[in-house]
């Protein structure tokens, strides 16, 4: 659960996810276009990385949660964070959003073929399997992450995917871990400790 | 609140990361479960059991075909990051001691254990010296019988003998007279079985009575279904026709 104290500023966060709040609040409902301009929107629809965000303006104290997930936050200072659009809870006002086509990495998630990205200066809270832990990437330590632990990355980061798959992944007898995001580069990658579910097992 | 951040260095050696995540600091072979790994710095290579190479480590230390589909071996020079659901995670030593353990829960074992099957169907025992890595549906409880345990809550146990089945009289009734099962009707508390354990050892408990999945309990049934003959067969048709009639009423 995150508490987010207002003093009349905006944030954004997920469509339904307020719990409870106190002091004089109000909600709307971001319209078509989700603060990301026409183009911004049409993209969105386009890759299919839904997101239905509202912007809460205030004076007081709003209690955001989504079914009882951990929350990371994440300080942006002008960096830009990549983060799947469903583990997106909320945002600081000044955050910018759009969409980033990842390619192929999204294929084996069933997540689709792009990513959110957020971009500026504040605090982004994103929402986790149990509690998430960063790590760091530097070119000396390179990283590789499960696709299903992934939560989000910040920084310089090249992603690419990396495949062990051979005779036996096709007869059903891999390692269950033929398919992996290796990082390159400077920053830091977020994963959970939870596996979700993918449409692809691999 | 910020989120506690870990570098290929920084990350603990052999231990929790927190109490949802373990890093191992592989340097050789670790016996793994498929799909526990969420990341890794260094050189790893993950195997399936039946690679050529591995022939000899897997004769000498894994004795369970019925669960050699799921694991693998994490081979290389490295840290590598376990975790489970969400689950707490927890390492334990054995000193020349064996452990049973449920098959779901087990993540990760050092080559000097060795993995064999236990009686008891969905549950492994390691034998030996060395570390693993197991999960649990909230904090592990340790216990010394004599003591009765639900089986869904029952993680494992060390040291004291397998335990056998205890069935309250009241469901002995309902199985004798038959028909509270087959109406259904009359219901029943859930908890007319347990494990009863006696001797010396200790038991572990999960506090909570989430388990992996019934994948593993099936493949059991599965398995000792060739012994059965036709006549058994249609009875057991039988059996499940029925209680899937129930359930469909309930």
């Amino acid at each position: 659960m995150l508490a987010v104290d207002l003093a009349g500023e905006t944030i954004r966060a997920l469509n339904g996810s307020m719990v409870a709040y106190d002091g004089q609040m109000a909600f709307k409902r971001q319209g078509m276009t989700g603060g990301e301009g026409l183009r911004g929107a049409l993209k969105r629809r386009i890759a299919g990385e839904g997101m239905t965000l509202m912007e809460v303006t205030g004076q007081g104290t709003v209690f955001l949660a989504s079914e009882a997930t951990e929350v990371t936050l994440v300080q942006l200072n002008g960096d830009t964070l990549f983060v799947e659009s469903e583990s997106l809870l909320a945002l600081d006002g000044d955050l910018k959003t759009g969409v980033h086509f990842v390619g192929l990495r999204g294929m084996g998630t069933g997540q689709g073929l792009a990513t959110t990205k957020v971009e500026g200066h504040g605090v982004a809270a994103i929402l986790s399997h149990g509690p998430a832990i960063g790590l760091e990437v530097t070119p000396q330590t390179p990283l590789c992450v499960d696709p299903h632990a992934y939560v989000g990355h910040l920084g310089q980061l090249q992603q690419d995917v990396v495949t062990d798959v051979n005779w036996r992944t096709v007869l059903g007898q891999g390692s269950g871990e033929s398919v992996q995001f290796r990082y390159q580069g400077h920053g830091l990658v977020y994963v959970q400790p939870a596996e979700r579910e993918g449409i692809l097992e691999i | 609140m910020r989120t506690p951040t870990f570098n290929a260095t920084t990350l603990p050696s052999n231990d929790n990361v927190n109490a949802y995540s373990f890093s191992v600091d592989l340097n050789g072979q670790w016996f793994a479960q498929k799909g526990k790994m969420i990341a890794y710095y260094g050189q790893i290579r993950f195997e399936a059991l039946s690679a050529g190479p591995l022939d000899a480590l897997v004769a000498a230390n894994f004795h369970s075909p019925l669960y050699a589909h799921d694991w693998i071996v994490a081979q290389g020079q490295g840290k590598l990051v376990l975790a489970d659901r969400g689950f707490d995670v927890n390492s334990f030593d054995l000193d020349q001691g064996n452990l049973t353990i449920r098959a779901g829960n087990l993540l990760a074992f050092e080559p000097g254990l060795e993995l064999k099957q236990s009686i008891i169907p969905g549950f492994l025992t390691l034998i030996g010296t060395g570390r693993f890595v197991a999960a649990s549906n909230g904090p592990v409880h340790f216990v010394e019988p004599p003591i009765r345990v639900d089986p869904q809550a029952l993680l494992g146990w060390a040291d004291c003998p397998s335990p056998c089945h205890h069935y309250d009289h009241s469901y002995m009734r309902g199985a004798l007279g038959m028909a509270r099962m087959i109406t259904g009707l009359g219901g029943s508390s859930g908890e007319e079985h347990q494990f009863d354990f006696t001797g010396q050892g200790t038991v572990l408990m999960q506090s909570s009575e989430a388990v992996m999945n019934e994948d593993v309990l099936l493949r059991d049934l599965e398995g000792q279904i060739g012994m059965v003959g036709v006549g058994g067969l249609q009875r057991l048709q039988q059996t499940i026709t029925q209680r899937l009639t129930a359930e469909r009423q309930g």
